[in-house]
């Protein structure tokens, strides 16, 4: 598909300390002609001037928030910048930018708000046996806690509308908001969809990627989200 | 008597403090209540906490007294991490809002809607930040906002 059909379309990369992929990363979006915006989240090691320089628009924080708080952002510009649909993109390098097209069409033809990806309809390279169980083991929490029948509950590589995104509000800052989307999504009460994707790791990407205790933070982040308003 | 009156003095104000933070964290003020509830009882009928004590095998009754005060400052260092989070979610606020009104990079050729202005920072984030999720589930929605338990929206998928 190409993206001159789709010319309201922006990808978001969140990204902290990426300079070793960012610059791939923003070249091969904006060679498939999307609109890109990276949200530096405080790094310090040149991000924002590689994704400048790669063409991307840039904003930065000025502290290190986390994941969510960068993509809320992201999200927040995009729309101020008339976005029709917004696509969430890690930073890292492991996602397919040719996966975008199945988003899209997957939106159109379940006339679906999220286009969710999931690594294990699709294809994974290089999953680590432990992360893939603790991957189905946050699926299934997922299930419990929002009544979502997805596969793949913490996939970075998500399509929405502009209806979509202006029905979530981002509020966990760090990991934890990956099951924070599923959570808002199940209560906004809009169309969701899964769409198979393929997810390449890299040592890179394990190394930035998380860690067995994150999963305990991440549930401590939400129950203290539940507990005070 | 003395250590009755201070300890009735202490636990009053674990009371006050509850009936401040309700409308911040109602569970954590639920909690730190009845915990204080169940401490002024068995300050000024500790024969009775004996007895609980005996019957849930704690020993003492002094001891369970111990315990409960232990479960009060437990609470209240639940609802200091809570309020750190409401702290962490103002500099968010704040750090977006510079973000947002200075992009490092904006190259020509985009679409032409600037950027939005930087709004004023609420003084109330939870309010601010619900009012503002309303307001966009209703304009994206041509409907009223849904709220928990709400089950008159569309079905889900």
């Amino acid at each position: 598909m190409e993206s001159a059909q789709h010319p309201s379309l922006w990808v978001i990369c969140a990204a902290y300390n990426e300079a070793t992929t960012i610059g791939r990363v923003v070249t091969e979006l904006g060679r498939a002609g999307h609109h890109v915006v990276v949200v530096d989240d405080g790094s310090g090691d040149g991000t924002r001037h590689i994704a400048a320089a790669a063409g991307a628009h840039v904003v930065a924080h000025p502290i290190n928030l986390g994941q969510g708080a960068a993509l809320q952002t992201g999200i927040d510009y995009a729309l101020a910048r008339g976005a029709d649909i917004l696509v969430t993109f890690d930073a890292d390098g492991q996602h397919r930018v040719s996966d975008i097209a199945r988003l899209l069409d997957a939106l159109r033809q379940e006339r679906a708000d999220f286009a969710l990806g999931s690594r294990f309809l699709g294809q994974t390279r290089n999953l680590p046996p432990l992360r893939r169980w603790l991957l189905r083991a946050a699926t299934v929490f997922t299930r419990l806690t929002t009544g979502l029948r997805l596969t793949d509950s913490h996939n970075g590589l998500r399509a929405l509308t502009r209806k979509g995104a202006g029905a979530i509000r981002l509020r966990q800052n760090r990991m934890a908001h990956a099951s924070e989307i599923l959570h808002e999504i199940a209560q906004s009460g809009l169309r969701y969809v899964e769409v198979p994707v393929t997810i390449e790791y890299t040592a890179y990407s394990l190394a930035k990627g998380q860690r067995i205790g994150d999963s305990v933070t991440i549930l401590l982040d939400l129950i203290a989200q539940e507990l005070y308003r | 008597m003395i250590a009755q009156i201070l300890f009735s003095l202490l636990l009053c104000t674990v009371f006050l403090y509850a009936w401040i933070e309700y409308r911040r964290s109602p569970v954590v003020a639920v909690l730190s209540s009845l915990v204080a509830l169940a401490g002024l009882y068995f300050v000024w009928v500790p024969s009775h906490s004996t007895r609980l004590a005996e019957f849930v095998g704690i020993g003492r009754g002094v001891d369970l007294v111990l315990y409960t005060w232990v479960g009060i400052s437990l609470i209240v260092i639940l609802n200091l991490h809570l309020k750190l989070r409401t702290q962490l979610e103002m500099i968010t606020v704040l750090a977006r809002t510079i973000a947002l009104a200075a992009p490092v990079a904006a190259p020509a050729g985009g679409p032409d809607h600037p950027v939005a202005p930087p709004v004023s920072l609420p003084l109330d984030v939870s309010a601010a930040r619900r009012s503002a999720k309303n307001r966009a589930l209703a304009d994206a929605s041509g409907r009223r906002p849904r709220r928990r338990g709400d089950q008159s929206a569309e079905p889900r998928r």
